[in-house]
């Protein structure tokens, strides 16, 4: 058995990425995590309408990422997606401001002189109403093709021991205490990661009745990763930027190839 | 004999005397004339063991050629007068706020610890079985003072009487037996002259029998634990009962081997057996207990368990003629004597005032107390349970080391057997060392612990005073102090062993090593291991200490306080939803079931009477856990209920206290006149 | 009106006959109706709720209540004896990893009593989705629980297409069908990585989670999500470059995991330390899982043998070859088997659809029919087998085309009863392969 394994090993070879050392492939980073990246104004108005989540603005032209949950339906109204490569020239017509949703720096922890998450890194995930897919996002960091502890990152069990906090879903009503009291159970220095639109804005689920709001009108949020889901390596991507391991300006969101 | 002496025993006789009297009237002037007594008593220990080497034999009433009424003054008896002393003191001192029992707990208290006195400076058989049964008497009256069901606690004491008078008529035996050989009662003080031939066989049996009865170690361990937690005896007679009463046998065992000669090799085994089972089943058993001080007094099995095991290997080793490895043995178990002793008075006295206070005496009755009440109890508490599951630098760490560091050195024993029974007894004691946490975790976490940890609702609220606060923390300086100065109290033991193995131990076994200063580092057995208490202790202290400074150094203090982790949810504010001492232990309980024989049974009532199967309507549930010589005893006992139920209503229609108390004193008096007919 | 009187059908067959489980429970035009199924006969009986299921009928219209806290679902049974006490897990553990609790009752190690404690999650999707267009509340359906998106998004549209009398391709119903097997490989996986995981058999969890993410960036390959959200639309699906040669590369692609999947099997199922752990786990008795209406492959390992897939097959189904995979010794190595056989013939059942797939876009002459022909007043009920069992949606639109009612029965709450019921009179290490056997999910429940 244990031969069998060895082998198989062998003859599969390494899976893991080589991100953060080198760029994540077209496989790592899906089709659906891909956020529309232009359209000619004339359709603005026109995404407008169809965006059942309001993340497209007329009056700024811009894409709110926090409120995307990439549903594909502004591509009706002539958004612009490059899952062909020869669509991807068209965008280069049209010139259109993509605006992200502002991502606070975290003052003071992780500047290059006080790196201490740079070695060791302790995770708590929260679950505060999600539909479970950012969930399995994840729990699949610690599969062998993003492997989560070469870096350093480990999953915890309890908000006493853990550096991080990472917030998935719509902020439900019955899980506003609980979210405080795990933040509170945390030790300093703590950093708090929202993952995915519910968590950032509310998503879809930002109108039913038992949403209260935002994570970050609860507990301060130093890293956003917007997605719906989010794919593993933009999570990585996130925990990374909390880790000072990569400059702000590496970041790829959402994109594939970069924007 | 010198002033010093003779001022001392004359005050520690004195003060006890009167206090036994002066109990029925003031309480608080009888702890206090025996907190007098107890420091003549320390003075006395030290004055013989530290100054006046020579033993003395007091003889104060010469009956006939053959028998006296003697005291023998040795550093021997010394060292276990310093430790009784020692807990005395405490113990009186915590019974001035403690004590709200009934008139005469008090008397009979002091009474107890005058019995021993007696026990302990007696030079010959007829005072020592004077006192072994005066102390018996009042130990079976203190129980009877206890707090419970009156049925239960007759029972209890019933059965500790009963112990107790087994106990007697095996020292007779083993005391007839020396007889024998003597042809004289004063054999008690050290002496040259030993008990040979089948004889020697006889009174070794006999005296293991009989001290081990009063020991608690197995086969006779219900006699340690039973009226201890059965009849929620007070808890100062507990502390005395399991601390001291307990050291009368060791005191008792070892005073009439010394007296045996040349050991035979099957005493050894038979020893390293016995102590082996005591030691596990004791660990075993407080692991599971879910009584406050039912818990304690498993303990204390153990530990005489293992002190017997430290005795087996100095008889063995005495039989190979390993001088060194015997000196070393039984310098272990006298200092675990101490320890234990120590140690384990600390630990009753805390429960007892938990429990007094929690108004119950069940681990598993979560209530909560004041911060006020618990004030002392949780230092104190943490050391003692850390000496009691050897955590070093502590007492408890230094004396299990010790034990353990002989039964490692059974290789040197002359024969395959002798060595594979040292092993597999060395095997068993550290499994039970390892067990014992268990239980001591369990002891301070839902004992002692608990009860601060929530904002629920606090009932009762005593007021604790000052006399409280001072024995718990005299307890935590001793429990330190005997840890950490462990060589001082290795002079003491060592000095007191000097005339059983007629060569001065302590150069031997305490030396200095690798820079540290002689007199600091205990070697066991040359060449072999090494040890220093002091200096774990300040390395510990510093490694403590130093980061603390580090990292604290010039920044601000932030202290945050949040509240504990219950997965997400609110703290609970109802016990049921708390974690409980019974679900620590239930995993050992299911684990070791073939040992504890448990029997889970979860009945679901009304789950067929319904139409649908859905669920019950209720789950009752039943854990046992059986101990089989338990089982053994009450089959024992219910033959003998019957069997005298139908006599004794015959014979005498009466009150039984009376009887009793008449068939004690026409015991002694028939044991004096004895004497003086045979003389 | 004029709805329920023809709906109340066969009453008295619901009162007779022994094998009928409750499926479904809710209130329509002020009157509470059930869905039933009769296992034996494999029917469906839309009918008011029997008197004889009232009892679970109320555990499930209390688990129904739309709120902002949680609800223990507790049957009503007290537990007594010396050192028994209630042992609270979740909402925030790594074990469940989702917002959800239980309350263990227990003297320690032993598990008296399960009292799961949902809806620490429930978004209200039924309650929003009312008086939305059928496309915008299909976002919201297909994201109540995100590991079964494809399951509610067919079933969804599906009901929504049977209502509006529409005609879709049949190569649509195909790819829905693809869609939903690729969910079950990947689900089945998960649960088999976990399970692994909770055996601490590191290897085969490594090497299961390796196959999951190939089944996840396979979806998100062909159907442009790895959790398969937004491919489905009403009446037809979001197709984008689904030629013939991607097919076939997709068929290369599922024989490759096949062939992986069966070496993984083959040396899991000879590790004994595993199957010690599995065998005789959890235990859920026929009768037990028959009467707390346990669905999907936990009912399948308890020799339930029902299958939304056969019962009542929505197009390619009763095309293509499926078989129902059960099991008898109801533990927790019968429902690990049970998904282990689904996964294999999943994959059997992929490379036929993808085989036989049409490729032109002609519309089906079927209807959405699947034996299942209520359509009255705009109302309809379809149920589909999704990973965890039979999921069932019924839905009413009214005259404008917007959602008049909408209620969704997961299989995870009906789920819930069979595994606490299962966990008695097993120790605490059992739990975690009881909870990753069972495939549940609160998202799913608190939809």
């Amino acid at each position: 058995m244990v031969k069998f394994w060895i082998l198989h090993g062998i003859k599969n070879g390494i899976l893991t990425t080589k991100y953060p050392k080198k760029k994540p492939t077209e496989e790592e980073i899906p089709a659906r995590s891909v956020p529309p990246f232009a359209a000619p104004e004339s359709n603005w108005i026109q995404g407008q309408e169809t965006c059942p989540t309001d993340a497209i603005e007329n009056n700024t032209n811009s894409l709110d990422l926090g409120r995307c949950i990439y549903c594909r339906r502004c591509s009706d109204a002539g958004f612009i997606f490059d899952d062909n490569p020869e669509d991807r020239h068209k965008s280069l017509q049209a010139k259109i401001s993509q605006n992200e949703l502002i991502r606070k720096e975290v003052a003071g922890i992780f500047s290059k002189k006080t790196n201490i998450f740079r070695k060791s890194f302790h995770i708590l995930m929260i679950d505060v109403g999600s539909c479970n897919a950012c969930n399995l996002e994840v729990l699949n960091l610690s599969n062998p093709y993003y492997d989560l502890t070469r870096l350093g990152i480990f999953f915890t069990n309890s908000p006493k021991h853990a550096d991080v906090l990472v917030v998935v879903g719509a902020l439900n009503k019955a899980m506003v205490d609980v979210l405080k009291q795990t933040y509170d159970s945390m030790p300093e220095p703590k950093l708090v990661i929202s993952i995915g639109a519910c968590a950032i804005s509310g998503g879809i689920f930002k109108e039913t009745e038992s949403f209260v709001s935002s994570i970050d009108k609860v507990i301060p949020v130093d890293v956003t990763v917007p997605g719906c889901p989010p794919s593993p390596i933009q999570i990585l991507q996130g925990l990374l930027l909390c880790m000072n391991k990569i400059e702000k300006d590496e970041r790829i969101p959402g994109s594939k190839g970069g924007l | 004999m010198d002033i010093i002496q003779t001022v001392t025993i004359i005050g520690i006789f004195a003060s006890f005397a009167s206090a036994s009297v002066i109990g029925y009237i003031s309480k608080k002037t009888c702890y206090t004339l025996g907190i007098i007594g107890s420091s003549f008593g320390i003075i006395l220990a030290f004055w013989m063991l530290l100054a006046n080497t020579t033993p003395i034999d007091l003889t104060f009433w010469k009956v006939t050629q053959h028998s006296t009424f003697e005291f023998s003054l040795s550093s021997f008896n010394a060292y276990f007068l310093l430790i009784c002393c020692l807990v005395w003191l405490g113990t009186c001192l915590y019974s001035l706020r403690y004590d709200d029992y009934p008139r005469g707990l008090a008397s009979l208290l002091v009474l107890t610890m005058l019995s021993m006195v007696v026990i302990i400076l007696a030079g010959d058989a007829v005072s020592f079985l004077v006192g072994w049964e005066s102390m018996t008497i009042t130990s079976f009256f203190m129980i009877l003072m206890g707090k419970g069901k009156p049925d239960v606690i007759r029972r209890a004491a019933f059965l500790f009487l009963g112990f107790g008078e087994a106990s007697t008529v095996f020292i007779m035996l083993a005391f007839g037996g020396m007889f024998s050989s003597f042809g004289s009662f004063d054999f008690l003080s050290i002496s040259t002259i030993h008990v040979s031939g089948i004889t020697a066989s006889w009174v070794f049996v006999a005296a293991l029998v009989g001290f081990g009865l009063k020991m608690g170690i197995a086969p006779f361990h219900m006699s340690e634990w039973l009226p201890i937690a059965h009849s929620n005896a007070p808890s100062n007679a507990s502390a005395i009962l399991s601390a001291t009463l307990t050291l009368m046998g060791v005191y008792g065992y070892i005073n009439v081997l010394t007296h045996l000669g040349q050991s035979e090799l099957w005493w050894g085994w038979i020893t390293l057996a016995i102590g082996g089972i005591s030691t596990l089943l004791g660990a075993l058993f407080a692991s599971v207990s879910e009584h406050n001080k039912g818990l304690p007094a498993y303990s204390t099995i153990e530990n005489n368990g293992l002190i017997i095991v430290a005795i087996g290997v100095y008889l063995l080793s005495s039989y190979y003629h390993l001088t060194l490895l015997g000196g070393f043995a039984l310098v272990a178990a006298l200092y675990h004597a101490f320890s234990h002793s120590i140690s384990k008075a600390s630990l009753f006295l805390i429960m007892g005032w938990i429990s007094k206070v929690k108004g119950s005496f069940d681990l598993n009755n979560q209530v909560p107390i004041s911060k006020d009440e618990r004030r002392g109890s949780y230092l104190s508490g943490i050391i003692t349970v850390f000496s009691l599951a050897a955590v070093p630098p502590l007492a408890g760490f230094v004396s299990e080391w010790m034990i353990l560091e002989a039964l490692f050195q059974s290789f040197r024993f002359g024969d395959v057997t002798s060595q594979i029974i040292g092993t597999i007894t060395g095997a068993i004691t550290a499994l039970a060392a390892g067990i014992i946490i268990i239980a001591m975790t369990k002891a301070y976490g839902f004992g002692i612990l608990w009860s601060g940890t929530t904002d629920l609702k606090i009932k009762n609220v005593f007021q604790q005073m000052l006399s409280i606060r001072t024995s718990f923390y005299y307890f935590l300086f001793l429990v330190v102090g005997i840890g950490v100065m462990a060589p001082g109290v290795f002079f003491l033991a060592s000095s007191s062993t000097n005339q059983i193995l007629q060569e001065k131990t302590f150069d031997t076994f305490v030396t200095g090593l690798l820079g540290i200063p002689a007199y600091f580092v205990i070697l066991s057995g040359k060449p072999f291991g090494g040890f220093s208490p002091t200096f774990v202790a300040v390395f510990m202290t510093g490694l403590l200490v130093i980061p603390f400074i580090i990292t604290r150094w010039g920044t601000k203090w932030k202290v945050r306080r949040t509240h504990g982790w219950f997965s997400g949810q609110n703290q609970p504010n109802d016990t049921f939803e708390l974690y409980n001492s019974f679900g620590y232990s239930t995993p050992i309980r299911i684990m070791l079931s073939f040992l504890f024989r448990t029997k889970e049974r979860i009945i679901q009532v009304g789950a067929t009477r319904r139409p649908v199967i859905l669920s019950p309507e209720e789950y009752i549930v039943e854990v046992e856990v059986l101990d089989v010589f338990k089982k053994f005893y009450d089959i024992l006992t219910k033959f003998t209920l019957s069997l005298s139920y139908h006599t004794a209503r015959k014979v005498m229609p009466g009150k039984i206290f009376v009887y009793l108390i008449y068939i004690m004193a026409a015991f002694i008096f028939v044991l004096l006149y004895t004497f003086f007919i045979i003389m | 009106m004029g709805l329920i009187p023809s709906f109340i059908e066969r009453k008295d067959v619901a009162e007779s006959s022994d094998s009928i489980q409750i499926s479904a429970i809710f209130e329509i035009e002020g009157r509470t109706l059930a869905l039933l199924s009769d296992i034996e006969k494999k029917r469906t009986i839309l009918s008011t709720v029997p008197s004889k299921l009232s009892e679970e009928a109320d555990i499930l219209l209390k688990s129904e209540e739309k709120t902002g806290a949680q609800i223990n679902l507790d049957t009503g049974s007290k537990v007594e004896g010396y050192g028994v006490f209630s042992f609270s897990y979740g909402p925030v553990s790594a074990g469940v990893t989702e917002a959800g609790g239980f309350k263990l009752i227990t003297y320690g190690e032993r598990i008296v009593k399960v009292v799961p404690q949902i809806n620490f999650k429930k978004r209200g999707v039924e309650h929003k989705a009312i008086g939305m267009k059928p496309e915008d509340a299909l976002l919201l359906v297909e994201r109540s629980a995100g590991n079964f998106s494809a399951s509610y998004s067919t079933c969804f549209v599906t009901t929504i297409e049977n209502i509006l009398g529409l005609q879709v391709s049949s190569r649509s119903r195909w790819m829905r069908a693809v869609a939903i097997e690729l969910e079950r490989i990947y689900n089945h996986l998960h649960v088999f990585a976990r399970l692994s995981e909770t055996a601490t058999q590191n290897v085969a969890a490594a090497e299961a989670n390796v196959l999951k993410e190939r089944v996840l960036r396979i979806n998100a390959k062909y159907f442009g999500h790895r959790y398969l959200f937004g491919f489905n639309r009403i009446g037809s699906v979001y197709q984008n470059h689904f030629t013939k040669d991607r097919r076939k590369d997709l068929v290369n692609d599922i024989k490759n995991i096949t062939r992986d999947f069966s070496h993984l099997v083959t040396y899991f199922l000879s590790s004994r330390i595993f199957l010690d752990r599995l065998q005789n786990t959890a235990r859920l008795p026929h009768l037990d899982a028959l009467k707390l209406g346990a669905v999907g492959p936990s009912a399948r390992a308890s020799a339930i043998d029902w299958d939304d897939r056969i019962t009542y097959p929505i197009e390619p189904y009763n095309d293509i070859f499926v078989e129902i995979e059960t099991e008898d010794e109801e533990d927790t190595m019968s429902r690990t088997m049970v998904r282990i056989r689904e996964i294999q013939s999943s994959m059997l059942m992929l490379e036929q659809l993808l085989d036989r797939m049409p490729s032109d876009e002609t519309m089906s002459d079927k209807t959405s029919d699947n034996g299942l022909n209520y359509m009255q007043d705009n109302f309809s009920f379809c149920r589909i087998e999704s990973p965890s069992g039979d999921l069932i949606q019924v839905v009413q639109l009214d005259k404008e085309g917007y959602i008049k009612f909408l209620h969704i029965r997961p299989p995870s709450l009906v789920n819930w009863l069979p595994f606490a019921k299962s966990l008695e009179g097993n120790v605490f290490t059992d739990f975690q392969f009881a909870y990753e056997s069972f495939g549940l999910s609160y998202a799913d429940s608190d939809r």
